[in-house]
C-alpha cells in the first residue's frame, strides 16, 4: 500500500454489509459455548468480529483513525475464522482484519513483540524463522543428508516449528514419507513460508519469503510440496494466489491429504493400536475453516483398529481455536493460554485419552496447555501416530 | 466523568470498565439503520449487586445509562452520547432448571437458544423457541423488548411465558415479581400472578425504561412428540388471509407465517403463501394438519412441498420461508433493513397490504432511483391477530438512499399506527410515531417514569420517556 492509501478503504462496501447481528461470537446451537477466543479473553466487544466491524466502519466513515488501541484489538485475534464461518451475511471477516493489519503495519503500529519478531534486524527478516535459530541448524534433526537438495518431484517442506521447536515431528514425518514409499527431497535453503508476515500485515515481505521458496523449488524441478503445517501449506496454496493473482507452480498438499488418498486407494493400511484408546481430534483452524480439510484426518484415525474417535462438542467448522494462531503468543500470551486451557478441558471432558491434531503449532500449544493444566491427556500430531501405525501394502508410484 | 469511572471500576473491577474510544465505538447502535451517540464508558457487571451499585452511581452523577443485551434489534437503539453503556452479556448463567415447576431461571445475558439447547438435552424446551434472533439475543433483552417469537400462534408472545423477574429499579433497589416476590416464603419463582398486581408486565416490552432485568424465570415444557408441516399457495392475499383466519378460528397452527410481498418462494407461483407448523401429540398433530389441508383446500389453496416449512422451523432461518438456502439469501447485499412492524387484526392486513402496494406504485421512481428492494411483507399470526413485518432493503452506503429508507419507515409507521395497527417493541426511532397517539396512556407512562426514575437515568428517550441528551 503506497503512502496515504489505506487497504481498509477498498473494503468499504464489504464493511457496510455487516448488519451487527452478533452471529460471530457465540455458538448457541451447542449450548453455552463461545466461538471467539479473542472475546473470551478480552471481555469487551471490540475483540469480537462485530466489534472489529464497528471499528472498521468508524475508520472508513472517518470517525476515527488508526491508533495503538485499535492495533491492540486487531492483533488480539488468532485468525481462527470462526467469525467468518458463522457470519450471518457470509462476509469473509478476516479480509477486513487483514486490511486493518496491513494499514497498522504501514503506520508502525504493530504490537511491540510482534514487531520485534518480524524485524529485519534480529527477527524473522534476519533469521528466516520465527525461533531465531541459525540457518545451519534448520536441518540439524536430519539423520543423514542423502535427501537434501536431490532432484525429486516431491519436496517435504519442513517448516520452522518442526525444524527448530518440535524436531521429533520432522523426524516422524520423514519416516512416514519413507514408509509410504514417496520419493522426496528436502531443501537446504528453506525459509519461513511467509505466514507470520501475513499475520503481521507485512504483505511485501510475505511475498518475498514465498518467492524465495518458489525459486528454490523451481531449481529442484519439484511438482509437489508436502507439509505437516497447514499455515505453511496455505501460504503456497492460497495466499500466494491472493497476493499475486497467480497460482504457485506446484501443488501444495498436507501429508494427511496424501495419506487419506492412499488409504482410499488401498495402498496403505494401519496396524492395530493397543490398548484400545479413545482419541479426540482438534481441527487446526487453518486446515479446517481456512482450507476446508475436515474429513482426511478423521478417515485416517478411524482406519486405525483400536483407535476410537470421539468428537469434542466444538468440532469441524465449529471447532474452538487452541490459541496458537495469529502469532498472538508474542503480545497476548494470556489469551493464547486461556484458549489452550479451554480446549484441553473440552478434550478431557470427552473422556478421550489422547488428543491429536494435524499442525505442529497446534500440537505445541496443546502440549504446553496440557502441562499447565497438569492434564493426563496425551497430545500428538496425527503424523506422529501414523508413523508407528502405517503399513504400506503396495510398492509406491 | 473520571470520578464516575473510578466508582464504576471500584464496583465491577477495573478490567470490566472501559472509557477507551476503541470500546465505546463498538456500542453505538443496534442492527437497525439509525446510528446513536457514543457512550462515555462501557461497563460489564457480573452480578445483580453490581448492577444495582452502577445504577446508584449513575444517579449520583446524573449520567444516564443505556442497557445493552446483545443489541440485535433492527430498529435503532437511541443510545445517547455521554451515557454509561451497561452491557449485560457477562451475566449469562443458567441459575436453576426447575422441572417440578416447569420453570428455568437464567441471568439476563444468557443467549436464548443456548438455554433451549441445555433444556433439550433433558427433553424439555423453553415455552417459545425465541425470535428469529434466538441464536444471538439475550433472554433479558428479548423480554425487555417483548420480541415476537416463533410459535406465536400456539405459545403466545415472549412476555406471555415469563413467570418472574428480578429487576433493578432506577433507584438501584432490587425487586422480584410474582411468587418470587414473597421473600418470607423463600422467593420461589413458579407463578407470575401471585402477590397482587402483575408487576412483571411493567417491565415486559418497556425496553429498559423502568428497570434493568437481571434474572428471568421462564416457562418450560416437555418437547412435544410430533411436529407436522403444511405449505400452501393462494391466488390472492385476501383469500390467503381469509384462510389464515379460518385456521386461527380452529386453533390449528402452533406457528403460522404468511408471505404477502417480497420475492416469491423459489420456483413457485401464486400471490400469497402460508407456512403452517403444528406441534402436538402424534394423533393431535395429525388431526390438526388434516384440518389445515381441508381449510386451505376450501380457499383454493395449492399444496406445496412442506419440506421448506420444516427446514424453516428446524433451522429458524427466514430464507427457507422462500425456499432458499441462507447462503444465497443473505450473502449479496450491502443493504440494511429499517424494520417497521405492527400488530393488527387479521382482516386489516388486507388494508395494510393495499396501502403498501400502492406506496410501491406511487413511489416507483424513487424506489428505482435508490435501489430499494422489498424483502418481505410477512405476517406472523398470533392466536387471534396478525403481526406484519415490513422489511425494505436499501443500500446504506448511499446516503440519499439511506435517508429515503428512513422516510419510508416514517411514512409506513405514521399511516399504519393512525389506522388499525400498533407496534410491538418500541425503540427510539419508532417512539415519535406511536407514543403521542396513546393519549392518556402516554401520560400514565410519563407519570410512572417520573416517579420511578426522576433523574431520567434509565434508557432516556426510548419510548419518548425520560430526559433528552446526556450531559
Ligand atoms: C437474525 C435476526 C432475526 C430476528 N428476528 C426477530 C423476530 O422474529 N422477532 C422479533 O421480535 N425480533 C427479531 N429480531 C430482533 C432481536 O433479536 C430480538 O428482538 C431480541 O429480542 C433482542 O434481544 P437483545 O438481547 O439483542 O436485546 P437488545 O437489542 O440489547 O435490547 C432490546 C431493548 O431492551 C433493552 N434491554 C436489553 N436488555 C435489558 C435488560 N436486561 N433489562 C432491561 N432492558 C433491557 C435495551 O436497552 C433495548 O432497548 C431478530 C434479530 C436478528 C439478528
Ligand atoms: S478470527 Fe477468531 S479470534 Fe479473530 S475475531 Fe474471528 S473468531 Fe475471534
Ligand atoms: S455475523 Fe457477520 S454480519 Fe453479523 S455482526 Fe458478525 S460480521 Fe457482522
Amino acid at each position: 500500500m503506497s503512502d496515504g492509501q489505506r487497504a481498509i478503504d477498498k473494503l468499504r462496501d464489504v464493511i457496510y454489509q455487516c448488519n451487527r447481528c452478533a452471529h460471530c461470537f457465540d455458538l448457541s446451537w451447542l449450548g453455552d459455548y463461545n466461538k471467539c477466543p479473542a472475546y473470551r479473553f478480552g471481555v469487551f466487544e471490540s475483540y469480537t468480529g462485530r466489534g472489529r466491524f464497528f471499528l472498521a466502519r468508524a475508520l472508513v466513515d472517518g470517525k476515527t483513525d488508526y491508533t495503538a488501541e485499535i492495533a491492540q484489538r486487531v492483533f488480539a485475534c488468532t485468525e481462527c475464522r470462526a467469525c467468518a464461518e458463522h457470519c450471518f451475511k457470509y462476509i469473509s471477516t478476516t479480509d477486513v482484519y487483514a486490511a486493518m493489519k496491513e494499514d497498522l503495519a504501514a503506520r508502525d503500529l504493530l504490537p511491540p513483540r510482534l514487531a520485534a519478531g518480524l524485524a529485519d534486524a534480529g527477527g524473522l527478516g534476519e533469521y528466516h524463522n520465527v525461533y531465531q535459530g541459525s540457518q545451519e541448524d534448520r536441518l540439524a534433526w536430519l539423520p543423514d543428508r542423502s535427501r537434501v537438495d536431490k532432484k525429486a518431484e516431491v519436496v517435504f517442506f519442513v517448516g520452522c516449528t518442526s525444524a527448530y521447536a518440535r524436531q521429533n515431528m520432522a523426524l516422524d514425518l520423514y519416516a512416514l514419507l519413507e514408509q509410504a514409499g514417496i520419493d522426496f527431497t528436502i531443501m537446504s535453503d528453506e525459509w519461513c513460508c511467509g505466514h507470520p508476515y501475513l499475520a503481521g500485515g507485512q504483505m511485501g515481505k510475505a511475498r518475498a519469503s514465498i518467492q524465495h521458496t518458489l525459486d528454490a523449488v523451481e531449481k529442484l524441478g519439484a511438482k509437489q510440496l508436502v507439509f505437516n503445517c497447514p499455515g505453511c501449506q496455505r501460504a503456497f496454496r492460497d495466499d500466494w494466489t491472493e497476493l499475486t493473482g497467480q497460482a504457485a507452480p506446484f501443488e501444495a498438499v498436507h501429508v494427511i491429504e496424501l495419506l487419506a488418498e492412499r488409504l482410499k486407494q488401498g495402498e496403505i493400511a494401519m496396524k492395530r493400536f493397543r490398548p484400545k484408546t479413545m482419541i479426540t481430534y482438534h481441527d487446526p483452524c487453518v486446515l479446517g475453516r481456512w482450507m476446508g480439510i475436515y474429513d482426511a484426518p478423521r478417515e485416517l484415525i478411524k482406519a486405525i483398529p483400536g483407535a476410537n474417535l470421539v468428537e469434542m462438542p466444538r468440532n469441524r467448522r465449529d471447532a474452538y481455536c487452541c490459541g496458537a494462531g495469529g502469532m498472538i503468543r508474542y503480545d497476548f500470551e494470556a489469551m493464547a493460554n486461556l484458549a489452550g486451557a479451554d480446549r484441553i478441558a473440552e478434550a478431557e471432558a470427552t473422556g478421550a485419552e489422547m488428543i491429536l491434531s494435524a499442525c505442529p503449532a497446534c500440537v505445541m500449544q496443546l502440549q504446553q496447555s496440557r502441562q499447565r493444566a497438569k492434564s493426563r491427556l496425551k497430545v500428538m500430531d496425527i503424523t506422529q501416530l501414523l508413523a508407528s501405525q502405517l503399513q504400506p501394502l503396495r510398492a509406491k508410484r | 466523568m473520571s470520578s464516575l469511572i473510578e466508582e464504576l471500576a471500584a464496583i465491577c473491577g477495573a478490567e470490566y470498565v472501559s472509557d477507551k474510544m476503541v470500546d465505546r465505538l463498538c456500542h453505538t447502535r443496534d442492527a437497525g439503520p439509525t446510528p446513536g451517540g457514543v457512550p462515555a464508558v462501557v461497563v460489564r457487571p457480573r452480578t445483580t449487586a453490581q448492577v444495582s451499585e452502577i445504577v446508584r452511581a449513575a444517579n449520583r452523577h446524573a449520567t444516564p445509562i443505556f442497557v445493552w443485551g446483545r443489541s440485535t434489534t433492527f430498529i435503532g437503539h437511541g443510545i445517547q452520547t455521554g451515557c454509561i453503556l451497561l452491557a449485560l452479556d457477562l451475566m449469562s448463567q443458567i441459575v436453576r432448571m426447575d422441572f417440578d415447576n416447569h420453570a428455568v431461571t437464567v441471568e439476563t445475558g444468557a443467549i436464548w437458544h443456548a438455554v433451549d439447547i441445555e433444556l433439550a438435552k433433558r427433553g424439555w424446551e423453553l415455552a417459545v423457541p425465541g425470535s428469529g434472533g434466538m441464536f444471538v439475543c439475550t433472554v433479558g433483552g428479548s423480554v425487555a423488548y417483548n420480541s415476537v417469537p416463533h410459535g406465536l400462534a400456539g405459545y403466545g408472545m415472549t412476555g406471555d411465558n415469563v413467570i418472574a423477574l428480578e429487576v433493578v429499579l432506577p433507584n438501584g433497589d432490587v425487586i422480584y415479581t410474582g411468587s418470587a416476590g414473597n421473600r418470607a416464603a423463600g422467593g420461589l419463582a413458579f407463578e407470575r400472578y401471585a402477590n397482587g398486581p402483575d408487576i412483571a408486565g411493567l417491565f415486559i416490552g418497556s425496553c429498559g425504561v423502568f428497570g434493568v432485568i437481571t434474572q428471568v424465570t421462564y416457562r418450560i415444557r416437555r418437547k412435544p412428540d410430533a411436529e407436522r408441516f403444511a405449505f400452501y399457495a393462494f391466488d390472492s392475499s385476501d383469500v390467503a388471509l381469509d384462510a389464515a383466519q379460518a385456521l386461527q378460528r380452529r386453533q390449528v397452527p402452533t406457528h403460522m407465517v404468511g408471505l404477502f410481498g417480497g420475492p416469491k418462494p423459489t420456483g413457485l407461483t401464486g400471490e400469497a403463501f402460508l407456512h403452517i407448523v403444528v406441534r402436538d401429540t402424534p394423533a393431535g398433530a395429525d388431526e390438526r394438519v388434516s384440518a389445515a389441508h381441508a381449510i386451505c383446500a376450501g380457499y383454493n389453496g395449492v399444496r406445496q412441498d412442506e419440506a421448506a416449512t420444516e427446514r424453516y422451523w428446524v433451522h429458524h432461518m427466514y430464507s427457507w420461508l422462500r425456499n432458499t438456502p441462507p447462503e444465497v439469501y443473505y450473502s449479496d447485499r450491502p443493504y440494511t433493513c429499517p424494520e417497521a412492524a405492527a400488530f393488527m387484526p387479521t382482516q386489516n392486513v388486507k388494508d395494510a397490504l393495499r396501502y403498501l402496494k400502492n406506496y410501491e406504485v406511487e413511489h416507483a421512481a424513487e424506489f428505482a432511483q435508490h435501489g430499494i428492494r422489498i424483502k418481505c411483507y410477512d405476517v406472523y399470526f398470533s392466536r387471534n391477530a396478525a403481526f406484519l413485518w415490513i422489511d425494505t432493503l436499501f443500500p446504506e452506503l448511499d446516503a440519499a438512499a439511506w435517508q429515503y429508507g428512513l422516510k419510508m419507515r416514517a411514512d409506513y409507521s405514521e399511516h399504519l399506527f393512525s389506522q388499525f395497527a400498533s407496534p410491538g417493541g418500541i425503540l427510539a426511532p419508532l417512539a415519535p410515531h406511536i407514543m403521542p397517539k396513546l393519549g392518556s396512556g402516554f401520560d400514565f407512562l410519563r407519570v410512572l417514569k417520573a416517579q420511578l426514575d426522576p433523574n431520567g437515568i434509565l434508557n432516556p428517550g426510548v419510548l419518548l420517556l425520560g430526559k433528552g441528551e446526556a450531559k
